[in-house]
């Protein structure tokens, strides 16, 4: 009897005005919507692969270790295309200097900040407004309409009992929805896929497979809302009005409220101060620099004669003293710069968690909303939520360690000869030899002198520079970034999990209102 | 005849149960956005002045010589506005402060403590109140205005009598807006005494007259809202069916036509990057030094003593001073581009009259992008008259050269003495303060939106009004 029920709620809708209206809008707003959302994610892939491309074209070129300063790029998502998140709000790009305090940056400037008074735009947007409000449509006369027409007598005067009648209504309308909810995701699917450039991995298929679970498990939610005021109300009208109630609060005003809420309730620590601290760190870091170079008077310190890859300069050739001095001095900066990165890290990453803090309050606030449930799941399913973030940041950081054991494993911990210079000891025993007639000549007061001294000297320098070839770094360990798909689920899992509960309250809800509901009609 | 239906109407609506959730609702986020704004608005005023005062401070200690004035940067912020309680303009996320000496002008940045990890959101101030959630009640109160009556079967009755059609159009138009102006001047009630309770600041004259350009704008905004409802009720079958359409067209036109904006520019306009302004102004600078002897023998270098007789001071000078030019004119054209590029979607979001009463209370509150261009521009004008300032003062001193150009203040300024070192007095000093446009000015800014405010309502009216004519009341 429920599934005769469904069957004949699922016909009479699919053939009504307003399906039809829901559902090719719909249909309209992804065929706009997608292809610009697609091509904007090619361009910033085309960005990565140019970016990525420049980064390995500069490590062929490394001639000494101490050169190596990559910086990795974060891939962009092609889920984005279905909840962009945050995702293009947040940095793209970090240095990894292993010699230096690394800048991890999250730049959080947009390129135009006028362009913040957008908002973003993507499939969950239509998902989430016009399904949720086509959910509320479909269900806010299931009960209340009947009773208004007075079929609902006739039904219930067959000895069927009530509950097969509110499944086999909730069945039709969850039906129903499935059916646009599918068309969407197919069509914003064969839209994407209709770019050559565009490929989708296994993860991204799981990715959007349950995203689609996580639309249907909020549609059914929605409708369950609708079910329930009709059950609960006697007039279609005053239900379809209790509901869109709801829903504007729902929609609108849970959205804005909460982030306001939040920025007023857990103010952020002031950027200037985290910043003073870390100036403070980082100066603290020089000053101990500063005091350890004073045991090394023939260090020459990061100056460089000749121009390396990634802007770095490296000293081609210097005297022995230079030479031993420098040995001893790298080893030592290195253990300095490793105890203040290390403090700078976590200034930086307190700064991240108290953005966080903010965020998750903000995020608590709004869970009073389905829709806002359902937006987080998207966005952490999508991978474009502030945890994928999180895990960019600490991959580079593990990326940054790897880097600087690799160096320490090549230069016997940054004590060998090439992890600053191209010069060998035998080129330093000749250094005094051929920079003698040049630092003469530099008191003679004829300007031929001087130049052909310059130029005896270049040419000594450049016949070192001749014999020596950029470093092999096959073995140099890459940069990989790849988000866990495992990882996202059980972020989403809470969510998910509120939106069932949300699901079986409100199914319960109209359970019991439906039970005690009076069929008289007035 | 006209205002029995109008009262009748407005006692059907006030008893009805969705005025009553419109109105609590309605005030109780009146009541709320103000309380946030008034602790916002403090905490913001407070940090201006630091900021501010710390500015004229720093400005005061580099009095000592006017070369150190001419090269010392100051840091000025936009003020906080009390009319953000109207409408924010998503200020918070624009560039708010800017940096400059007589030279040169930064692009103005942000600098505020945003969490850019929440996505933008807007404050809950009158106007979002009034675009979002009293514009849903308009299609509310009026989606059964017609096809309801005619199903309840009064339309006909009506109808019977010597009544004219369009009397009854209006009498119900009248009625639903006068029922909507009921939660909307309770809440602004509410609002205003919450705020002048609160003692933040003072209200003045100008900005009650622009609170009241306000309201009257969220009238006509409303009156679009309540034509269209009419309209589609006349053209719907039933009201079950009104109200689909009409949630439907509120979707698109609140939520969805604004949010196309940032695909409308980005697909009819470039992007500016800092890359691209980066480049330039390096090739522009390189550009320049290569043919500095363009600007007169030895321009291009300077020798340890000033008397050298290779050194060419003036031509040094040209060269300074036609490199900050067109370095400043590029950051002008970068900035210019991210302007076009914004104002582009905005442009585009027009079609929808919740941008376009959003764009008008933005410009006659004084807030918003409109703001942020004058902000900069009066931060450049300011920056003219203290160079003038110290052309002036320059001018006095016998010792100085009397050339003014960029050249490292310790080195051009202080050992060539191309700027007097004469000490200023600091309340001479042009300081810089920020001025609101007169109510005119605003209004004259925002005539266009109000035009197409008015054409909205026009076209709605005449939608509605035809189509009540030819309703088939059967």
């Amino acid at each position: 009897m429920i599934w005769k029920i469904a069957r004949k709620e699922f016909l009479l809708n699919l053939m009504t005005f307003k399906f039809a209206v829901g559902t090719i809008l719909c249909v309209i707003l992804v065929i706009v919507f997608v292809p610009v959302l697609a091509k904007d994610y090619l361009q910033r892939l085309e960005e990565y692969n140019r970016n990525v491309t420049a980064n390995e074209a500069e490590l062929r070129k490394v001639m000494v270790y101490k050169n190596i300063l990559p910086t990795v790029y974060r891939p962009p998502n092609v889920l984005s295309v279905f909840s962009e998140g945050i995702e293009k709000r947040l940095g793209t790009s970090a240095k990894i200097p292993h010699f230096d305090v690394p800048e991890v940056s999250a730049t959080t400037d947009e390129v135009n900040p006028y362009m913040s008074m957008f908002p973003a735009l993507d499939v969950s947007l239509v998902l989430r407004i016009v399904f949720s409000a086509l959910a509320l449509l479909a269900a806010y006369n299931v009960i209340s309409g009947e009773r208004e027409q007075g079929t609902l007598k006739l039904i219930l005067s067959s000895s069927i009992p009530r509950h097969h009648v509110l499944i086999g209504k909730f069945l039709a309308g969850l039906m129903v929805l499935i059916v646009p909810v599918t068309i969407v995701f197919i069509l914003s699917l064969m839209l994407l896929l209709s770019f050559p450039m565009i490929e989708l991995s296994a993860a991204n298929w799981a990715g959007i497979g349950l995203m689609y679970i996580a639309s249907l498990i909020f549609i059914s939610a929605m409708y369950n809302l609708g079910l329930f005021f009709s059950s609960l109300m006697k007039q279609s009208a005053i239900s379809l009005i209790l509901g869109l109630f709801t829903w504007v609060i729902f929609v609108v005003i849970v959205p804005s409220g909460s982030i306001y809420l939040a920025t007023q309730i857990s103010p952020l620590e002031s950027r200037e101060k985290l910043q003073a601290q870390r100036e403070m760190t980082i100066q603290e870091y020089r000053d101990k620099q500063r005091e350890a170079s004073g045991k090394f008077p023939n260090w020459r310190g990061p100056k460089s004669d000749a121009e390396g890859a990634f802007g770095m300069g490296y000293t081609v050739v210097c005297d022995e003293s230079c030479l031993h001095d420098s040995a001893k001095a790298y080893p030592l900066m290195q253990s300095i710069v490793s105890n203040y990165s290390n403090s700078i890290w976590r200034l930086e990453l307190s700064r991240f968690d108290g953005l966080l803090k903010q965020k998750h309050l903000a995020g608590n606030i709004a869970r009073f909303s389905p829709v806002s449930m359902y937006e987080n799941v998207m966005s952490i399913l999508a991978q474009s939520d502030f945890g994928s973030f999180r895990s960019f940041m600490d991959d580079t950081r593990s990326y940054r360690d790897e880097i600087t054991e690799y160096i320490r494993s090549k230069t016997y911990n940054f004590s060998s000869y090439s992890y600053f210079t191209i010069c060998t000891e035998e080129d330093a025993k000749g250094y005094k030899k051929n920079i003698k007639p040049f630092s003469e000549s530099l008191k003679s007061e004829n300007e031929q002198d001087r130049e052909r001294a310059r130029e005896n000297f270049d040419k000594w320098t450049n016949g070192i520079m001749a014999r020596r070839s950029p470093l092999d770094l096959q073995d140099f360990p890459r940069f990989n970034y790849r988000p866990g798909v495992a990882n996202s689920i059980k972020r989403a899992i809470p969510d998910i999990a509120l939106l069932v509960i949300v699901n079986i309250l409100l199914f319960s809800l109209s359970f019991v209102a439906f039970v005690r509901y009076d069929v008289r009609s007035d | 005849m006209i205002w029995h239906i109008v009262r009748k109407e407005i006692y059907e609506n006030l008893l009805s149960l969705r005025f009553m959730l419109s109105l609590i609702l309605i005030i109780s986020l009146f009541a709320a956005g103000s309380f946030i704004f008034v602790g916002k608005y403090r905490q913001q005023s407070q940090d201006y002045w630091e900021k501010t005062n710390k500015n004229l401070a720093d400005l005061s200690k580099s009095l000592g010589r006017l070369n150190d004035l001419a090269f010392f940067e100051q840091q000025i912020f936009r003020k906080p506005k009390l009319l953000a309680l109207c409408v924010e303009g998503h200020e918070k996320s624009f560039p708010n402060y800017v940096r400059f000496n007589i030279f040169s002008i930064g692009l103005p940045e942000v600098k505020s403590s945003v969490n850019f990890t929440l996505p933008h959101f807007s404050d809950v101030n009158w106007v979002f109140i009034i675009s979002l959630v009293l514009s849903f009640v308009a299609f509310v109160l009026t989606f059964d205005s017609i096809c309801g009556e005619k199903e309840a079967g009064t339309l006909r009755m009506m109808l019977a009598n010597k009544i004219p059609r369009y009397k009854v159009l209006l009498g119900k138009y009248c009625g639903a807006m006068l029922t909507l102006c009921i939660p909307l001047l309770f809440g602004l009630v509410v609002s205003l005494i919450i705020v002048i309770t609160s003692h933040v600041a003072d209200v003045s004259g100008l900005e009650w007259l622009k609170i009241l350009v306000v309201v009257a704008l969220s009238l006509l905004y409303l009156s679009v809202f309540v034509f269209l409802g009419v309209f589609v009720s006349c053209r719907a079958t039933c009201s079950a069916n009104c109200m689909v359409v009409l949630l439907l067209v509120w979707v698109g036109l609140v939520i969805l036509v604004p949010s196309l904006g940032r695909t409308a520019s980005n697909m009819l306009s470039e992007t500016p990057t800092r890359v691209e302004l980066n480049r330039k102004l390096y090739e522009t600078e390189r550009q320049m030094w290569d043919s500095s002897d363009k600007f007169g023998k030895n321009a291009g270098n300077s020798y340890a003593d000033v008397n050298d007789p290779r050194m060419n001071l003036p031509a040094r000078a040209r060269l300074y001073n036609a490199l900050t030019n067109a370095k400043n004119g590029i950051i002008e054209d970068h900035h210019n581009k991210m302007m076009a590029q914004a104002l582009t979607g905005r442009n585009f979001t027009c079609l929808s009259p919740t941008a376009v009463y959003q764009r008008a209370s933005e410009v006659v509150a004084g807030v918003g992008i409109g703001r942020c261009t004058d902000f900069y521009r009066q931060a450049k004008r300011y920056q003219m008259n203290l160079k003038e300032f110290i052309r002036s003062k320059d001018a006095e001193d016998p010792d100085s050269r009397h050339l003014i150009f960029d050249e490292d203040n310790s080195r051009g300024a202080f050992d060539w003495r191309t700027i007097s070192k004469r000490p200023v007095d600091f309340a001479a000093v042009p300081k810089f303060d920020e001025r609101d446009l007169g109510l005119g000015q605003s209004l004259k800014l925002a005539v266009w939106d109000i035009g197409l405010l008015l054409l909205f309502n026009l076209v709605c009216f005449a939608a509605s009004f035809v189509s009540f004519l030819k309703y088939d009341v059967r």
